[in-house]
């Protein structure tokens, strides 16, 4: 069953929850499971370092939280991008892309 | 912004801990139950969908301690976390606590106050203005490196005109003298100063003005002390008439209080720059104190120095051949004979620490033996090195800072008796205050003393196997060699450093007694000394000054209760002496390279019997001793050994500089005297009478031998004087009290050495009691067994005292070569008495292999008490 399955990259943890909630507010589990999804089933997230993960971007001034109901009508707490952290994401997406495209042209050099 | 954020969340949820908690936890709940409701979504059943979810985010609880666990604020809760179970754990354990503090706070007590010492004289700056900048001039002899802490006027004036790197020079002399005031005498400190003196110590007066290069003559301050004791206030002692040596002066200004340089100076009287009488390169009167430009290093003054003692060398090669001046920081010069004494105390309190720390290590070590077990659980429950180490750093972190802060309050008493225990000799006593300075040393040292005494318990803990430890049973007596070997490794350096202090204080008190028991070579029971300065100032009042004491001593040897009276300039351990080179006519084959030298005593008719000098031949002075008749002498046996060995020295022609070159005729010889105090040889005097050195007889100490107690004199002695002349000043004590203080710091030393290592001994014997104790509760099993098979209890209770000696014994043998080692630093302390005295090595070996003893008596005597039927059934 987890044979596909990969923890995130190490250090990009960080850029794919703050893109996942730049579409919108999302609970803990909500974005684990956009992630997954949207990953195809390649990245998993584990509610330990992801919950870590949340705290450490709420402290860094990346995100809002808030409690609030879910459709389902239970309490959850919902986090939000800030500004700081809108800028964050776009510092990190592009930094990424440069990186993964240098990589990318490493990889076709070789090939 | 984002560090704010990190320091305000962490605060706020250290403040609402549990809600901050819940909430994280209500989070990690809510992410498994949506992950098991989006399973249960999928079809499975609500069973399975948990299974699922737990599958596939792995454990809940696991996940909600690394989640809670985030944040910096969380190292800090697990600290004091860890400080509360530290403060429980102690509170549990009261004998270890107190134990452990207890030796700790004296440890650190000791230190603070020696340290606190040691700050305030050695390493604070000077109280005065510019103290970096404050150098002493002395004169250097580079032919034999001796230095002589004083200059010549000549020499000082060139340096003080040419020298560009001193921003100022002042020349001053001075010493205790008489000041007669309107209606009384006083005896004060006095410095005559000159006008430079103002510019290099950078003063202002509180009241009227410094005096200047035109008050050549007559004009005085003083300190704010002596004015409000003699006029009231510092306003009102302005333009008052004060007389020195009949000099009168007029006080222009008042100083502020906390400023008396030098030696506790109370008056400073004008001194032209340039005194013709002085005028002599070979005249070392006077001391020198210079300002050093700003930004002007020692060095490079040094160099200036050197250059100028060059050409004076060159320009008088007879007056300054192998002279040199030298450059000294003031406070060096000021606190220089107070440093051994100092970094003595300062060692030894070190040693003291040391056998503290030793201590708290073994009642660590114990401590974490009985905790063996809760160590190893949980580290078979997966606590890291770390997180083992960590609770044993801080308890005992916490042991030290209590012990610590005791220490301080002890020492501030400690310090009080030491400053009032401190010999007169010891500079800067009136500075000595605890500071922050003190207390930060203090803490630092509770922190180390932390670290120390924990590292080798907290090793250990990181290093319990927990298989192994579960599995050895150590009540059963049947623990590893290893821990048994440390702590007896423990109790061996506790002993060897005991046995060092001890050793000193052997050293340092049979020293003291030798002082004590040392025959002077005058009887000094029942002796009253009185300090007398009848003011004069040239040779006539001199010998007015002469009549009157004649007068006085008449009187007083008619004064009921007194047997004998005389008077006498250089009194054995006295104020006032004088010694130089004489020479003899007649004298026997002698090395004639250097002039024989001799102290020089000018007394009156009836002193060598008022002091019990014995006369070993001729006779006394006499009052046909006049000023006008032929000039005589009397000499010690060893001036008389010296020069005519064993001829006769009656009627020999002897010469000497003390006021003229008159030859005198030897007519007695007396025995020799120890001059300056017990610690040095009885040595060569000549005596004088009073009658023909009146320049010499005004300051004078008239000392009487009596029948009672001789301070109940003093009023009737006081009223006779001053019935004779009301400005002569007096001061009075006794011949006991003055040699009493001319062994003062000898006294000081031994005093505090042997208190310390009476604490040494006090520690020393509660480490050897606490391993005997332990490994005696350790061994009841054995030992049930022991006497279950029949053996005597004498052979149990001679097995603990066996190990308790052998322990001695080695650290005793580790001592002794310590000592051997150390002993080159007291040798210059000691007198009479070698740095590896027999007495004091057997005194301190024995004591300490008693104390060790005594310390196993009592678990040995426990051991024999060890019913066998209870302690196989113990388990």
């Amino acid at each position: 069953m987890g044979d596909q399955n990969t923890d995130v990259i190490q250090g990009t943890l960080d850029m794919v929850i703050l893109k996942t909630l730049s579409l919108e507010p999302m609970h803990g589990f909500g974005i684990g499971r956009r992630v997954e999804q949207v990953s195809r089933g390649v990245f998993k997230m584990n509610p330990g370092s992801l919950l870590t993960a949340l705290q450490r971007l709420e402290r860094a001034g990346w995100l809002d939280s808030e409690w609030r109901q879910t459709e389902n009508s239970r309490r959850a707490k919902f986090y939000k991008l800030t500004r700081s952290g809108k800028k964050q994401l776009e510092t990190e997406t592009a930094d990424w892309t440069r990186r993964a495209s240098a990589i990318a042209r490493l990889l076709k050099a070789e090939g | 912004m984002s560090l704010w954020r990190q320091l305000t969340y962490g605060l706020r949820r250290m403040v609402h801990r549990t809600k901050h908690d819940r909430d994280l936890a209500d989070e990690v709940e809510q992410y498994f139950q949506d992950a098991t409701a989006a399973f249960v979504a999928r079809g499975l059943s609500v069973e399975d969908a948990r299974r699922a979810a737990r599958l596939e985010a792995g454990n809940i609880n696991i996940a909600k301690e690394s989640v809670i666990s985030y944040g910096w604020e969380n190292t800090i809760t697990s600290f004091l976390a860890d400080l509360r179970f530290a403060a429980r754990q102690l509170a549990k354990h009261p004998a270890f606590t107190l134990t452990a503090t207890l030796t700790l706070a004296l440890g650190i007590g000791a230190n603070t106050a020696i340290f606190t010492v040691v700050q305030s004289v050695l390493l604070a700056p000077l109280p005065y203005q510019n103290a970096d900048r404050l150098m002493v001039l002395n004169t250097h002899w580079t032919n034999n490196s001796r230095t002589t802490p004083r200059v010549t006027g000549p020499d000082a004036a060139d340096a003080r005109d040419q020298a560009k790197s001193l921003e100022a020079v002042t020349l001053y002399y001075g010493g205790n003298l008489g000041v007669q005031l309107r209606n009384h005498s006083t005896y004060s400190a006095v410095t005559l100063a000159d006008a430079n003196f103002w510019r290099v110590f950078q003063l202002q007066p509180i009241a009227g003005r410094l005096f200047t290069e035109a008050d050549t003559q007559g004009a005085a301050l003083v300190s704010e002390q002596f004015a409000s004791e003699n006029f009231g206030s510092a306003q009102a002692a302005l333009g008052q008439v004060l007389h020195v040596e009949s000099d009168p002066l007029q006080i222009t200004g008042v100083l502020p209080a906390g400023f008396n340089f030098p030696g506790k100076t109370q008056v400073w009287e004008a001194r032209p720059l340039h005194e013709p009488a002085l005028d002599n390169r070979t005249a070392f009167n006077y001391k020198a104190v210079v300002l050093l430009h700003t930004g002007v290093s020692l060095q490079s003054a040094q160099a200036e120095l050197d250059a100028l003692s060059q050409r004076l060398q060159t320009a008088y090669p007879n007056d300054n051949r192998n002279k040199q001046l030298i450059a000294q920081p003031l406070q060096q010069a000021l606190t220089g004979d107070a440093r051994p004494t100092l970094m003595l105390l300062w060692s030894t309190v070190g040693f003291i620490l040391l056998i503290a720390c030793v201590n708290v290590t073994h009642l660590q070590l114990v401590r974490s033996m009985e905790r063996h077990r809760e160590i190893a659980i949980r580290k078979a429950l997966g606590s890291s090195r770390r997180q083992v180490m960590q609770p044993i750093i801080i308890e005992s972190l916490l042991v030290s800072l209590i012990g610590g802060a005791a220490g301080v309050l002890f020492a501030f008493p400690a310090v009080r008796v030491l400053v009032a225990m401190a010999p007169k000799e010891l500079p800067r006593a009136d500075e000595i205050h605890l500071n922050g300075g003190v207390l930060a040393f203090t803490l630092a040292l509770a922190v180390l003393t932390a670290l120390v005494s924990s590292v080798l318990p907290a090793l250990r803990a990181a290093k319990v196997d927990p298989a192994e430890a579960l599995k050895n049973d150590i009540t059963r007596g049947m623990s590893r060699h290893g821990a048994g070997r440390v702590r007896d490794g423990l109790v061996i350096a506790e002993v060897a450093a005991t046995f060092v202090l001890a050793m000193g204080a052997g050293l340092l008190l049979h020293t003291m007694t030798t002082l004590m028991t040392r025959d002077m070579g005058y009887d000094t029971r029942q002796l009253l000394v009185v300090d007398a300065d009848a003011p004069a100032r040239t040779e006539d009042d001199g010998r007015r000054a002469v009549k009157q004491f004649n007068d006085i001593f008449a009187r007083l040897s008619a004064t009921p209760g007194v047997e004998h009276v005389a008077g006498i300039m250089g009194l054995p351990t006295g104020l006032y002496g004088s010694n130089g080179y004489y020479t003899v006519t007649g004298a026997g084959p002698v090395n004639t390279s250097h002039s024989p030298y001799a102290d020089f005593s000018v007394a009156s008719p009836g002193y060598f019997q008022s002091m019990g000098i014995p006369i070993k031949r001729g006779r006394d002075f006499n009052d046909q001793d006049t000023f006008e008749s032929a000039f005589v002498a009397i000499i010690s046996e060893s001036v008389a050994r010296q020069n005519f060995g064993s001829a006769d020295p009656l009627g020999k022609q002897i010469q000497c500089g003390l006021d003229s070159d008159k030859w005198m005729t030897v007519i007695g010889v007396v025995g020799d005297v120890r001059q300056e105090s017990p610690a040095q040889k009885p040595g060569p005097t000549l005596y004088m009478p009073m009658a023909q050195h009146p320049y010499f007889a005004n300051q004078i100490h008239i000392v009487l031998r009596t029948e009672v107690k001789p301070l109940t004199l003093l009023n009737t002695v006081q009223r006779q004087i001053a019935q004779v002349n009301p400005a002569i000043a007096t001061r009075y004590t006794t011949m006991d009290a003055m040699l009493d203080q001319s062994i003062a710091v000898q006294r000081f030393r031994a005093a505090l050495i042997s208190s310390f290592a009476g604490v040494g001994l006090l520690l020393a014997m509660l480490g050897v009691y606490g391993t005997m104790a332990y490994s005696v509760a350790q061994r009841t099993f054995e030992i049930g067994i022991r006497m279950a098979f029949g053996a005597e209890r004498g052979i149990i209770l001679r097995s603990v005292l066996q190990h308790a000696t052998k322990l001695a014994c080695i650290g005793i043998a580790a001592g002794l070569v310590l000592s051997l080692i150390l002993a080159r630093l007291v040798t210059g302390m000691l007198v009479g008495v070698s740095p590896i005295d027999p007495l004091s090595l057997a005194a301190a070996a024995l004591l300490l292999l008693l104390t060790a003893l005594a310390a196993a008596f009592a678990p040995g005597w426990r051991a024999t008490r060890v019913n066998p039927m209870v302690a196989l059934r113990a388990e």
